[in-house]
């Protein structure tokens, strides 16, 4: 039922867009264990989707398949008009349009702040120093931590951290953002000040894929809301459809137990 | 971390050019290096070669051989009749130092870790002065101060030493009494493995009945009884096996008597065959109630991997080293006909005997039943390596202790264990994990410090070899069997180690 | 061979610190105890307690006792050793050259002052430890003076009690004459100016007296030190402090980290440039100079600058990877053609051709704006001239005058060696773990390979090889020195022990880190110069502060296969002197100290910058 109701809840507006994310029958498996067993999805331009699912069901490979942190074995993804191949120079460019924020942050450690958002503008996009510095202070403002440059990761507080996090994928200008899960790892007073960055993001009409458990900011912001179940799409819908009115079973039994 | 390129099937977009196609540049990469190695490799050799035949040097062993004309210091033949033996004796030298060394490393290394450890003042000093002291002198200056105080002891009399008539000390070496396995051992041994078989019966027996009644069987305190009676008995009942020595001449016999062919078959067979077993259980660990999954390219690279070594070690039996299964049969053969000689002892033969050390003419004498008795060069590498490797050892025990979180001996002592009793029934089994690959390491380091007896003289099989080419100028070929024999006790050591941490990772769980 | 592994097989940092242990000192803050009530606690707290400081009382006496008796045994004359000082530590060196040692030990000082001052190492300690550790100074010498045996000359006993009582008085003096001695701090500055002060004054007042070797007829005359060595000792003793003192008020001038840069770099090559200047004394041929050598580097600096400068061109895309591979091509090319004797040209030409295709492979990594394609041209042109002045300089004959033929020697000799090998097996080091770790099956094969083989068999076997049959695997023509087969070989050697410990570096490194890498869109090199390696090397600084020392030891073992090292003089050298027949046991001893200082110091030394550090706290 999937591509069906993909299509049907797409708006009118909506579907007026560019597709900026079109995976077709995508397969994944790790060893003898299929992870993904042959997902269809498409995502517009300016965007913003929330998957859902219970653990394990396949989230986080979908979007790490999407900037080739891992490498899907079957069917077709392709990023704003790039197949993702084993070609060198599409995966350089697609690594290079779409920006990740993982749940442990992994910033890196031997960096300063500042290092650890220039580094990648500087090697990568081949900026200048001092234009990709500018950059990262005005980045660093407008995720609300000015004030934190010179630091290194280990002295910041896990929102803070996030947040630089957020700013370093900002950094290479990415057409797409991929969130794993952000707030996972961080205490509840802290939640806040990530999401309030995110929403920022999608206002401003970035095109974004967030797996979260945070219910109300898929809500709030989602465009669309995707449910996945054993590798597979099960269910993609508005926010309020997804929420109040549930299609198939497995989803309802999931909203039930999570609200 | 991209993860390994599978095949993956695309629709719609044509193949990448192979300059940017990740698969190949990955594949192609590995392979234009693998050759650079090996043309560089084959390069080397062949020149080698070249150089060799110049000055008439022929590469091959056929030199094993001949006879060999030196005289080693000590070992299981000091006359060798072929250069093969020589390197044998340097070999069970090496060994022998290697094992006791071990043995003694270990137990002083224990013991100084523990007292760095110890709650007293006094003893934590002195053991860190050890530690700091020995570790930070080269092994090899230590192994010639040894020498060096050694040989200047006074001449070899009646009354040089510690103990008159017991224990030795001179320049000609060190001796005390020894107990030695005597003409009867084996047999002993051999029976009382027959009687352990009638022991573990009575064992699960009673194993059984105290499942079934409960209560206290008192089944290690019966079983122990058990084992002293049997060892009590066989004593003297030990001759009553002598037969067992022909069990082993006739295994003598129909191994010397298997035609070349056929032991290069049934080796040719062994590889062969573990090869596709290899393979077959990969593929079987691939398979799935879905089919067999997707293989990486990994996968497959294993999988040509076993199969090319199965061809190489074809290549090895039949045509590199034909001579491989006659030496395996032969070596097997001697072989047991050596535990053969071993059995046949005459009526009141004991097993064990002790004997105090014999003099004569100012000298140790060397052979027959006599003291334990270390020659000076063998003391000297001895305590050498001893003491130094000891020093890394107790670093290692003391280690592995503190590695075990304080909440367990906070524990042990809350349920009122001595600090004793928590050290060995808590703290050490924990600790023993994390001490173990270190621990093999240093065995290993301590095996191939065994090499600097070549400083002293001692007879090992680096001295011996190198006496030998200096003969014979066959260098390169010495080298080949001394890279053989190290690498041999390397994997040894890392296979036996490797099995403890394992079966210690099964008790954990 | 030996503790080179000791924390090698822990494959992870986080279980290899363990290996080294953690100190656990009373913390400096505790106020003193009383010593009843301290000998109480420690000493006499149960019946076990007490047995054991009995019976460690009496293993702690028995072994000093004989230790004294084997330093003051009759029979030993420890003149072999006092007159050998110069032969020990710099071999056939000639005297009026020694100036050059003086120079380059000087700069090494300096360089360790600014050092000290750059990082800002506190090394500063409590009076209280101080008043410990001079009371127990001086209450070990009254004991050892109390076991020596009588052979020992009587102003040595007298010394040791005199000297012990009187530490012993300034200690307890200090830790209960001064009130709260555990919070007052003695300033480095103070601990530095008096310890170089303590130096000094010992060198210019202590009857050591002078020793000297004469052609083969030892001499000695009373009195101190001859001036040439004291007043060096001098010098240095006052540059050092200096230098701290300089570098201290740089660091207050200088932005931070700059200080720190120049001497890492310093640290990384100037001892290479130093043991040359203590080596040669080239008498460069002018003529050849400026006709070959001079317009070969400049042609490599500017011509590969150039190409360089091309290729870090942003967007060249497949272009710059393809004229890479092709230059390398033709460099594989140009070495196998040597081997076969075709187009001759000088060998420096070739490596720097290597190299040159080496740096266009990375080229398209390090590409960027016009700035930074300069720094890596500029840095391509330096490396170039450099490394062509020192191979010019080697190439040249030195005019030294030396005694004897081997020209090396001594503790100078173990020093250079191992300094040496532990660099060039640290690249190589670094290529091995990459491949070990690495997700290319060839690579991982080969490289668990050579690391197992090479770990598994003893070093003598590979000094011997190397020194007896490296000459025979190269073509006809090619030949290379004794030592420098050896030196070969130790670094192949060293670089599978180096490989491994920094595997353990790479293994601490979280998966994470790799996938923001790629997230990031750096590619493999960039990833592991930026981020895998300097994370995988600081956590692997302690293995290998630790291998160095392993380094150092086994030099000794290039005394067996021929190397005039230390062992080699005091077991061969010495004893064979007429003056001296027989006398290695001193030698012995003394170098046995020598070493033991050397590592010990290192090894504290490295645990407490590791501590200053925070290594693998990620800062
Ligand atoms: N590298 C891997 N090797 C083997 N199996 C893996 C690997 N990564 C993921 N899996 C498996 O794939 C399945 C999907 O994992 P994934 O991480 O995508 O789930 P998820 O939906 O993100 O779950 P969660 O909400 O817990 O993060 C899981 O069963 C997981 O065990
Ligand atoms: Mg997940």
């Amino acid at each position: 039922m999937s591509m069906s109701d993909a299509n049907i809840a797409l708006s009118a507006e909506m579907a007026a867009r560019d597709n900026m994310i079109t995976c077709r029958g995508v397969k994944k498996w790790f060893g003898d264990f299929q992870a993904l067993t042959g997902v269809d999805l498409t995502v517009k331009d300016r965007e913003v989707m929330v998957v859902l699912g219970p653990s394990g069901s396949g989230k986080s490979t979908l979007i790490r398949c999407i900037n080739r942190l891992e490498v899907h074995q079957e069917g077709q993804i392709v990023v704003d008009g790039i197949e993702l191949t084993n070609d060198l120079r599409n995966i350089d460019k697609i690594r290079s349009e779409v920006g990740m924020v993982f749940q442990q942050f992994n910033l890196f450690p031997h960096l300063t702040v500042l290092d650890n958002i220039t580094l990648a503008p500087v090697w990568v996009r081949k900026k200048s120093k001092v234009e990709a510095e500018a950059t990262a202070h005005e980045l660093l403002e407008r995720v609300g931590i000015p004030e934190q440059a010179a630091k290194y990761p280990g002295q910041l507080s896990g929102g803070q951290q996030q947040r630089v996090a957020i700013a370093r994928s900002l950094a290479m200008e990415p057409k797409v953002m991929l969130f794993d899960e952000p707030t996972s790892a961080l205490d509840p007073e802290m939640i806040s000040e990530v999401l309030d960055v995110m929403k920022d993001l999608a206002n401003g009409g970035m095109t974004m894929i967030v797996v979260t458990h945070e219910m109300g900011f898929a809500r709030e912001v989602a465009d669309r809301v995707v449910f996945m179940e054993a590798g597979n799409v099960v269910e993609i819908n508005e926010p309020e459809a997804f929420f109040t009115n549930p299609v198939s079973d497995r989803t309802k039994l999931f909203l039930s137990q999570i609200l | 971390m991209t993860a390994s390129t599978a095949p993956v099937t695309h629709s719609s977009q044509a193949r990448p050019p192979i300059w940017r196609n990740t698969t190949i540049l990955k594949w192609g990469v590995q392979i234009i290096v693998l050759a650079l190695v090996i043309a560089a490799f084959t390069f080397l050799v062949s020149q080698a070669k070249t150089n060799l035949d110049q000055k008439g040097i022929p590469v091959d062993y056929d030199w094993i051989n001949d006879p060999a004309n030196i005289q080693l210091g000590e070992g299981i033949d000091t006359q060798p009749n072929s250069m093969g033996r020589a390197l044998w004796s340097g070999m069970v030298n090496t060994l022998r130092i290697a094992g006791v060394g071990i043995l003694v490393a270990t137990i002083i290394g224990v013991f100084v870790g523990l007292a760095r450890l110890s709650h007293n003042w006094l003893a934590q000093k002195v053991a860190s002065i050890y530690v700091e002291t020995l570790r930070n002198i080269p092994v090899l200056v230590q192994i010639l101060l040894w020498f060096a105080i050694l040989t200047s002891l006074g001449d070899l009399t009646q009354d040089s030493g510690v103990l008159n008539d017991f224990v030795f000390l001179s320049q000609k070496g060190i001796s005390i009494p020894r107990v030695f396995f005597a003409d009867g051992f084996y047999q002993w041994l051999f029976l009382l493995l027959v009687f352990g078989v009638g022991i573990h019966f009575v064992r699960k027996r009673l194993q059984r009945k105290q499942d079934l009644e409960g209560g206290d069987k008192h089944i290690g305190l019966i079983s122990f009884g058990l084992w002293v009676l049997a060892a009590a008995i066989a004593w003297p009942a030990n001759p009553i096996m002598s037969w067992v020595g022909s069990i082993f001449d006739a295994i003598a016999d129909v191994w010397g008597s298997i035609p070349e062919t056929l032991m290069q078959l049934i080796l040719t067979a062994i590889a062969v065959g573990a090869a596709v077993i290899w393979i077959r259980r990969f593929l079987e660990s691939r398979r799935t109630p879905a089919g067999l999954a997707k293989l990486t390219d990994d996968d497959w690279f294993r999988m040509i991997f076993a199969g090319i070594a199965a061809l190489i070690a074809a290549l090895f039996i039949w045509i590199l080293w034909p001579g491989l299964s006659s030496w395996i049969i032969n070596s097997g053969r001697d072989f047991f006909e050596f535990l053969g000689n071993k059995f046949g002892g005459e009526r009141g033969s004991l097993p064990l005997d002790a004997m105090k050390p014999t003099l004569s003419e100012g000298r140790f004498v060397n052979y027959g039943p006599t003291g334990l008795t270390m020659s000076v060069f063998f003391a000297s590498l001895f305590f050498g390596l001893v003491f130094y490797t000891s020093s890394f050892i107790a670093e290692i025990v003391r280690g592995g202790v503190l590695a075990v979180p304080p909440g367990q001996s906070e524990a042990a002592a809350a349920v009122g264990l001595s600090r004793m009793q928590s050290l060995r029934k808590v703290v050490l089994p924990q600790a023993f994990r994390v001490i173990m690959p270190p621990l093999g390491n240093q065995y290993l380091n301590l095996t191939k410090n065994t090499s600097l007896a070549i400083a002293v003289g001692y007879s090992d099989v680096v001295q011996v070899g190198q006496s030998l080419y200096n003969k014979n100028n066959q260098t390169l070929a010495v080298f080949g069997i001394w890279m053989t024999f190290f690498l041999a006790c390397s994997l040894t050591t890392s296979l036996v180690v490797n099995i403890i941490n394992r079966r210690l990772e099964i008790v954990e769980r | 061979m030996s503790e080179m592994s000791g924390p090698l097989v822990v494959p992870s940092a986080g279980a290899a610190e363990i290996a080294f242990g953690v100190e656990h000192e009373i913390a400096p803050e505790d106020p003193i105890t009383p010593p009843g009530r301290w000998m109480r606690e420690n000493l006499f707290s149960s019946w076990s307690n007490g047995i054991q400081t009995v019976l460690f009382a009496a293993i702690l006496i028995g072994i000093l006792k004989w230790l004294l008796n084997l330093v003051f045994a009759e029979e030993s004359d420890w003149a072999s050793v006092a007159t050998n000082i110069r032969l020990l530590f710099a071999y056939n060196y000639p005297v009026e050259q020694f100036v050059r040692v003086w120079v380059s030990l000087g700069t090494l000082l300096a360089a360790a002052g600014l050092s000290i001052a750059a990082w800002n190492l506190d090394l500063s300690f409590t009076l209280r430890k101080l008043g410990i550790n001079t009371a127990t100074g001086g209450g070990v010498l009254v004991l050892v003076g109390i076991l020596t045996p009588g052979t020992a000359p009587s102003d040595v006993r007298a010394g040791m009690f005199v000297l012990g009582a009187i530490l012993l008085v300034i200690g307890l003096a200090v830790l209960f004459g001064v009130k709260d001695p555990h919070r007052k701090r003695i300033p480095f500055e103070a601990l530095l100016i008096s310890v170089a002060g303590l130096v000094v004054a010992f060198v210019w007042l202590f009857p050591l007296g002078r020793y000297e070797f004469a052609g083969d007829e030892a001499s000695y005359a009373s009195g101190t030190i001859n001036i040439s060595t004291k007043g060096p000792w001098t010098v240095m003793m006052i540059v050092l402090v200096a230098s701290f003192l300089v570098g201290k008020a740089l660091g207050r001038v200088l932005p931070s980290g700059a200080l720190k840069g120049v001497m890492a770099a310093f640290w990384v090559i100037g001892p290479a440039f130093l043991i040359f200047v203590v080596l040669r004394d080239p008498a460069f041929d002018w003529g050849y100079v400026w006709a070959v050598d001079v317009p070969m580097a400049l042609g490599f600096a500017l011509l590969g600058g150039g190409v360089l400068y091309f290729l870090t061109k942003p967007g060249l895309g497949e272009l710059g990877r393809i004229i890479g591979a092709v230059l390398f091509g033709v460099a594989v090319f140009n070495w196998v053609a040597a081997f076969f004797g075709l187009y001759p040209m000088l060998q420096k030409g070739r490596i720097s051709f290597m190299l040159l295709a080496v740096f266009a492979i990375l080229a398209p990594t390090f590409a960027g704006e016009r700035a930074a394609r300069l720094r890596f041209a500029t840095g391509w042109a330096v490396l170039v001239v450099v490394m062509h002045w020192l191979i010019t300089a080697i190439n040249t004959p030195s005019t030294l005058e030396i005694v004897a033929p081997p020209f090396l020697g001594g503790f100078i000799l173990s020093v250079s060696i191992a300094y040496y090998v532990m660099l060039a097996s640290f690249p190589l080091g670094i290529l091995l773990a990459l491949a070990r770790t690495s997700k290319l099956p060839i690579f991982r094969v080969m490289s668990t390979v050579y690391i197992e083989i090479l770990r598994g068999v003893p070093l003598i076997t590979i000094l011997f090889f190397f020194s007896i049959m490296l000459n025979l695997f190269l073509p006809g023509g090619m030949s290379i020195s004794e030592l420098a087969a050896i030196f070969t070989g130790y670094s192949l050697f060293s670089a599978a022990y180096m490989a491994e410990n920094i595997r353990g570096g790479l293994q601490a490194i979280r998966r994470g880190q790799y996938e923001a890498s790629d997230a990031l869109g750096l590619t493999t090199v960039q990833r592991t110069m930026f981020i895998v390696l300097p994370q995988a090397l600081r956590v692997t600084i302690p293995n290998l502060v630790g291998q160095a020392i392993a380094t150092f030891k086994e030099t000794s073992l290039v005394s067996i296969v021929g190397g005039f090292e230390l062992v080699r003089i005091a077991n061969q050298t010495i004893p064979n002197q007429p003056d001296y027949i027989g006398q290695n046991r001193p030698a012995l001893l003394f170098i046995s100290l020598v070493f033991w200082a050397f590592s010990y110091s290192m090894s504290r030394a490295s645990r407490s910058l590791e501590q200053h550090l925070g290594v693998g706290t990620g800062r």
